[in-house]
């Protein structure tokens, strides 16, 4: 009862040393607010990569869309990647296989971020046994271009810059596939010297065309890479009402290899060589994403398809 | 005895001028005097440290380990085997190991990780299959069986990788790398995951030695001295097999090596005593991939190219030469 009395009695004092205690608690939870909030900052400046090689020509333009210069590009030995022209003064990491770039090449340049792709699985392996982080954000389809640039945007502390970008690339997109009505078909072939693959649908070539409005023909090939070795006998029992050669190798022998495929005789029967609709696209834009993906759908529907309106 | 002694010796001079040229060149100039301050434990950290650390040092104790390992490998069927053309790609390993690379480039290029161990296990499995044909029935262990076991294997195995190649070509980049043979800058991870291997061959060849200078002798002698000639010849192949898969799995297809570097030995040291042979081989197969990296890493530098056409440009004028005053 004493006990109980003497508690009734501390109440309002207690009451009352709360509310003296109530600002310094107020203010020491403000500043460690404060220092978690410094701190966050601080970790987030220090996992913004400063120093960044862009092993791909997506990567890299869309690194410079995203106001990032990196420190060095790759280019495939012979290779004929499509740059932005801000590119021009970067340093080149000549790329070759196994491993891509050059290891000891590629450490001199301090980089704190690696975006690569699959295709140097084997030197991807490698830089990260160095300590150098490696991040492959490659779109396989027309569609990716959207979740691979808010990824790469993300990963360079630049989120905003990429909404924005991507806001613009779908405005593209959408001003690129208006007013589809003709669908002719196509058969999109890749010219390895005087062998030809077709780009299936699920290859970046194949998926663009589609998207052009194309009704893309592979003589019911599929494979995971999105590429196959195809018949000429394939390619005229299709019978395809266009037909676009990307033609793929040194720089030196692309002209070479276009006239081959542009007369190749073996396709003499098909509508598309009776109509004089077999084209050459020399640019890499089918064979390489990039982010311009609105322009260049505009581009295959005004040159090879013939759909554009007006 | 003197001339074996100046060829040992010069092999040894030979090894060390390589191993310090693996060190010291590359695609980025880093000054001698910091390679040495490095590689002491007194350098600067920084991009050479690193460099030469986790890049160069790895790379040249790859390329001696396997130079040394295919050299035996060689020495030791060419003796087993009474054949001046053995190599391990008579008891199918290169043949194998080919395979085993080619089918992870091609079917699982995402796990590109397992490339060194699918090398090892196919390489391993193409030998098995040879021992196990040319081991059992009549004439067992008989050198033509053996030998014609192995070039079945081989054959079988290659068009293996042929046909992978000819159904997947645009992988073809990918492969040719390991098909022409070339070490890359992977740190010490191929070593740690083949070093039991290596081990294992070389123990086998260390107990082989005798045994193979008794063989040499012919089989009839040699078991009338107590040896047993089908064994040897069995553990001579298994060794061979180990070092041989291993190698492959680093490096890929360096047939060249175990065929010419004894041969260049034997010449060199006027002997065929495996007492001699064996490390003579072990140092000249050492120094020769060495040497012929360094050029594979600096001749279009920074691009890398497969060290294994630059080993036949650098043997194949001391073989010829050779071949020339000993014939």
């Amino acid at each position: 009862m004493v006990a109980t009395k003497q508690a009734h009695e501390n109440e309002p004092r207690r009451g009352a040393g709360s509310w003296r205690r109530t600002p310094r608690v107020a203010v020491s939870l403000s500043l460690l607010a404060v220092a978690l909030l410094l701190w966050a900052a601080a970790s987030a400046s220090a996992a913004t990569p400063k120093r960044i090689v862009a092993l791909t020509p997506f990567a890299a333009n869309t690194l410079v869309k995203l106001g990032v210069q990196p420190v060095a590009i790759g280019q495939t030995i012979g290779g004929n990647e499509r740059f932005a022209p801000q590119l021009k003064s970067v340093k080149v990491l000549p790329l070759s296989h196994p491993n891509g770039p050059n290891l000891e090449q590629l450490v001199s340049l301090r980089p704190d971020l690696v975006l690569s792709t699959r295709t140097w699985a084997k030197g991807n392996q490698a830089i990260q046994s160095l300590g150098i982080r490696v991040e492959t954000r490659e779109p396989v389809r027309v569609n990716g271009v959207i979740s691979k640039t808010l990824a790469l945007g993300s990963l360079v502390g630049k989120l905003p810059e990429a909404k924005a970008l991507v806001a613009k690339m779908k405005e593209e997109l959408g001003k690129a596939r208006k007013a589809i009505t003709k669908r002719p078909s196509v058969m999109v072939i890749l010219g390895v010297g005087q062998s030809p693959f077709t780009f299936l649908p699920n290859s970046w070539g194949g998926d663009l065309v589609r998207k052009a409005g194309a009704d893309v023909l592979a003589g019911g090939l599929t494979s995971g890479s999105g590429f196959q070795r195809i018949s000429d006998e394939v390619v005229v029992a299709e019978d395809p009402e266009i037909l676009i050669v990307v033609p793929h190798g040194d720089p030196d022998d692309i002209p070479a290899i276009a006239k081959y495929f542009q007369n190749d005789p073996a396709w003499g029967s098909t509508t598309a060589a009776k109509e004089g609709q077999i084209y050459i696209s020399a640019d890499n834009s089918l064979l390489q994403a990039g982010p311009e993906v609105g322009r260049t759908i505009e581009e295959v529907r005004k040159k090879y398809l013939h759909n554009w309106p007006g | 005895m003197t001339r074996r002694l100046i060829v040992l010796a010069t092999l040894v001079a030979l090894l060390i001028a390589a191993a310090i040229a693996e060190l010291a060149l590359g695609a980025v100039k880093v000054p001698p005097g910091e390679v040495l301050d490095i590689l002491f434990g007194s350098g600067k950290a920084g991009p050479n440290h690193q460099i030469v650390e986790s890049l160069r040092l790895p790379r040249t104790v790859e390329a001696l380990v396997v130079g040394a390992a295919l050299g035996v490998a060689g020495a030791i069927l060419q003796g087993a085997l009474a054949n001046p053309l053995a190599s391990p790609d008579v008891i199918g390993v290169t043949g194998g190991s080919g395979f085993g690379a080619i089918l992870i480039i091609v079917l699982f290029p995402e796990k590109i990780a397992l490339l060194p161990i699918g090398a090892l296990f196919f390489g391993l499995l193409a030998a098995a299959l040879v021992f196990a044909f040319a081991w059992t029935g009549r004439n067992r262990g008989a050198i033509a069986k053996v030998v014609l076991a192995g070039i079945a294997m081989l054959s079988l195995f290659t068009a293996g990788t042929t046909g992978l190649l000819a159904a997947f070509p645009e992988k073809a980049p990918s492969a040719i790398f390991f098909l022409a043979g070339g070490l890359t800058s992977s740190g010490w991870e191929n070593l740690e995951t083949t070093w039991p291997y290596f081990l294992v061959g070389a123990i086998l060849v260390a107990f082989l030695i005798r045994p193979l200078d008794r063989l040499a002798l012919g089989d009839d002698v040699a078991a009338s001295l107590g040896s047993r000639p089908q064994l040897i010849r069995l553990g001579a192949a298994v060794a061979a097999a180990f070092l041989a898969a291993a190698s492959a799995a680093i490096a890929g297809l360096l047939a060249f090596l175990g065929l010419v570097v004894p041969h260049v030995v034997r010449m060199a040291g006027k002997t065929s005593s495996q007492t001699f042979v064996v490390p003579a081989s072990a140092l000249g197969g050492a120094a020769l991939l060495a040497g012929a990296d360094t050029l594979a890493r600096t001749v279009r530098s920074p691009v890398e190219l497969p060290v294994g056409p630059f080993m036949v440009i650098l043997g194949v004028p001391v073989f010829l030469w050779l071949l020339r005053r000993a014939l």
